[in-house]
């Protein structure tokens, strides 16, 4: 039998088979994997009762209740005390910086002195006005006209004219300096910047020694940047084309940007009344300017997860007779 | 009776190694060029497997393949997360910028920018780093091509420094892609690194990748997509298949491929049918005695085709081995990279095996049964 065996007829169509074989396996093997694959980590998605109802989707930027605030200063000088620190809870009317006040301490110490001086002028004309009065009295008692020359009358007369006047202008003298004295107050006051609001200290771009414009010095940073944060709300972008499809008033559901497994429910608060050209949320470098959207404020329950500034992406209902014409 | 014809086939070695090498090397050319042919159009869509989450990509109408497509406003996105049966909808942008090496060398990449979140858009698995390595600060991470074209193979790219658009990118891993037809270095990150790397533009957002909610097909998520927002939506086989067609359309491949296999199959064709001729001409004489003692054409017929079975079942075997080990070992050539034998080709070559020999046989058998039985005598 083994004397039979032929390399043509037997072992190269068995050799052939198994390589036949062999080539279906690696090629059956091969294959590709074209399959999609689940994401392994969660992307923001509607959830509950709106991945199945009609939605409005959304991004957003949280934000403090009152607006950030960007505190100003009304004089510009000096920085002198920095009393907050950010993330500091201020009430209303908290010190949160001073500003240099020397000058106007100087200027109120001049108008005291101004004080001083005008109550003894004060003091010297009634003590003169008093003298002239009693020697015009002693005049006008004596019962002999010519016991006293009518010149040495007139001029008690005119001595007791001129220290009245002269008290007039020292009382007038110390209002001045008593308005001089109240507007150096004032002006210490003003140099001295108060939280308008209670809140969150968000951010504080001072330190004292550094010079402080009054407001509106360029691009400058804001020097103290506060805000309610207590609640937080988001602002979310709706872009125009979607605007009738809101259903407005409804709660949204927020999610931050990377951490979408969490579904937060926010309340509706109100939509701003004018439709604004987006400001780029997505970091771009430039603006968008071709795209307009509606902002929507939504107000967030007390929650750890949220930061003011931070993106977040929103679903909001939307109304139920859009639904139809969708599809 | 057809143990007889197998010893006459293999009685005249000449002829039967002659017959196996046509019918082995017009399969090996036939299947071998198929498969690199079909394997080179499908760069075209090697975009869309390199984002295995995407069910639907969602594009500008205008779009027409991942590398030609034109950007949109960035609301799109939030319009696209809108419509129902939408699970997720991600940004996702694709661009081609210039990069400098360290060396000063000026070179063209595709960014792609995948989603800062959860990074979908990369390809599923990585050569080397973790996928996380793109939440680190201006960080990109390679494909496996470029960076064969980018660095000398002792050097590691990990670590190395680009500049792309006046910033500063530092390569932290390595992705096992699937190259583009042009072969492009490719370095993915995040679309927010994205921005910066690529000169800008108004509007940026070249892609929308969906996910669909379970119990809806991709292609109802992609009509609704399409009727609610006006943008352009496909799924992931069409928007592959268009990747496809851009290049079969674009370029002269079919033509040039076509050209190869129509070669085989004509080569084929020549030498099997040449052989077989001669072959069965040689052998007429004992076609004439098998027909002297009483053979019936029918048998004869079987014979000739138990002939050409055993021919074709070798000759195929050897071609499409030669074909699985032709790519099994240029595997590790960033060229074939990805390439692989699609099941329809082998027998797409088997037809054209049995079309080979059943043309040659048909056409050599001609003789045999006219034949005599008194031929055997002349």
């Amino acid at each position: 039998m083994l004397r039979n065996l032929s390399f043509a007829r037997q072992i190269l169509p068995a050799l052939a088979l198994i390589g036949l074989a062999v080539a279906v396996w690696l090629v059956l093997g091969g294959l590709p994997d074209r399959s999609t694959a689940q994401p392994a980590e969660q992307p923001p998605k509607a959830v509950g009762k709106l991945a199945n109802e009609p939605r409005v989707a959304g991004a957003g930027i949280v934000e403090p209740a009152s607006e950030i605030i960007d505190i100003g200063s009304a004089l510009s000088g000096l920085v002198t005390d920095v009393r907050v620190r950010p993330g500091d809870r201020v009430e209303k009317g908290q010190v949160l910086f001073t500003v240099d006040a020397r000058a106007a301490q100087a200027s109120l110490a001049q108008a005291n002195a101004a004080i001083g001086e005008a109550r003894a002028a004060i003091a010297e004309a009634s003590t003169a006005q008093k003298t002239a009065r009693e020697q015009l009295a002693l005049y006008r008692g004596l019962g002999d006209p010519a016991a006293v020359s009518r010149a040495e009358v007139i001029r008690a007369e005119g001595e007791e004219a001129a220290a009245t006047s002269r008290l007039g202008s020292a009382r007038a003298r110390l209002a001045a300096a008593q308005s001089a004295a109240a507007a150096a107050r004032t002006e210490i006051e003003r140099l001295v910047i108060r939280a308008p609001i209670a809140g969150e200290i968000l951010a504080v771009n001072i330190r004292p020694g550094e010079f402080v414009a009054t407001q509106g010095g360029g691009n400058s940073q804001p020097f103290i940047q506060m805000g309610q944060t207590n609640p937080l709300h988001v602002r979310v972008d709706i872009d125009e084309n979607e605007v009738a499809r809101v259903a407005l008033g409804q709660p949204a559901v927020v999610s931050p940007r990377g951490a979408a497994e969490l579904h937060v429910e926010a309340t509706f608060v109100r939509a701003e009344p004018q439709v604004v050209p987006k400001r780029s949320l997505t970091n771009s470098a430039a603006e968008r300017v071709d795209v307009r959207v509606l902002q929507l404020i939504y107000a967030l329950p007390p929650s750890d997860d949220f930061r003011v500034g931070q993106q977040i992406d929103a679903f909001i209902p939307a109304k139920a007779p859009a639904a139809k014409g969708e599809q | 009776m057809l143990w007889i014809a197998i010893r006459m086939l293999t009685g005249d070695a000449q002829k039967f190694y002659g017959l196996l090498f046509g019918i082995g090397f017009s399969t090996l050319l036939i299947t071998q060029q198929m498969t690199i042919f079909v394997n080179l159009v499908e760069r075209g869509a090697s975009g869309v497997y390199n984002a295995p989450e995407a069910e639907v990509w969602v594009m500008d109408p205008v779009s027409r393949t991942t590398d030609v497509s034109y950007a949109m406003p960035a609301t799109a996105l939030d319009r696209v997360r809108s419509v129902k049966g939408v699970e997720w909808a991600v940004p996702h942008l694709r661009a081609v910028a210039n990069v400098r090496t360290k060396d000063g060398d000026l070179e063209g990449v595709a960014v792609i920018g995948v989603d800062d979140a959860t990074l979908i858009g990369l390809p599923e698995r990585m050569k080397e780093g973790d996928k996380s390595v793109l939440f680190a600060p201006d960080s990109v991470v390679i494909d496996d091509t470029g960076t064969t074209r980018f660095f000398p193979p002792e050097q590691s790219p990990i670590g190395e420094r680009l500049e792309l658009n006046d910033q500063r990118a530092v390569i932290r891993g390595i992705a096992d892609a699937i190259p583009s037809f042009t072969s492009t270095v490719v370095l993915y990150t995040r679309y927010s690194n994205a921005l910066n790397f690529v000169p800008g533009t108004r509007n940026r957002l070249s892609f929308v990748l969906v996910g669909v909610s379970e119990g809806e097909t991709p292609e109802a998520v992609a009509a609704r997509i399409e009727a609610a927002t006006g943008l352009q939506a496909q799924t992931r086989e069409e928007f592959s298949q268009a990747g496809v067609n851009f290049i079969i359309e674009n370029t002269g491949i079919p033509t040039n491929f076509g050209i190869t296999v129509f070669l085989g199959f004509v080569v084929g064709i020549a030498i099997v049918g040449l052989t077989f001729s001669l072959f069965l001409r040689d052998n007429i004489k004992q076609f004439g005695a098998l027909k002297a003692i009483g053979v019936t054409n029918a048998k004869i017929v079987q014979m000739v085709a138990a002939q050409a079975g055993l021919v074709g079942m070798i000759g195929y075997a050897l071609g499409v081995i030669g074909t699985v080990a032709f790519i099994r070992g240029f595997g590790a050539n960033p060229f074939f990279k990805g390439f692989y034998i699609p099941w329809q080709i082998p027998l797409i070559s088997l037809a054209a095996v049995v079309v080979i020999l059943a043309i040659t046989g048909l056409i050599a058998i001609r003789s045999v049964l006219k034949t005599e039985p008194a031929s055997v005598f002349r």
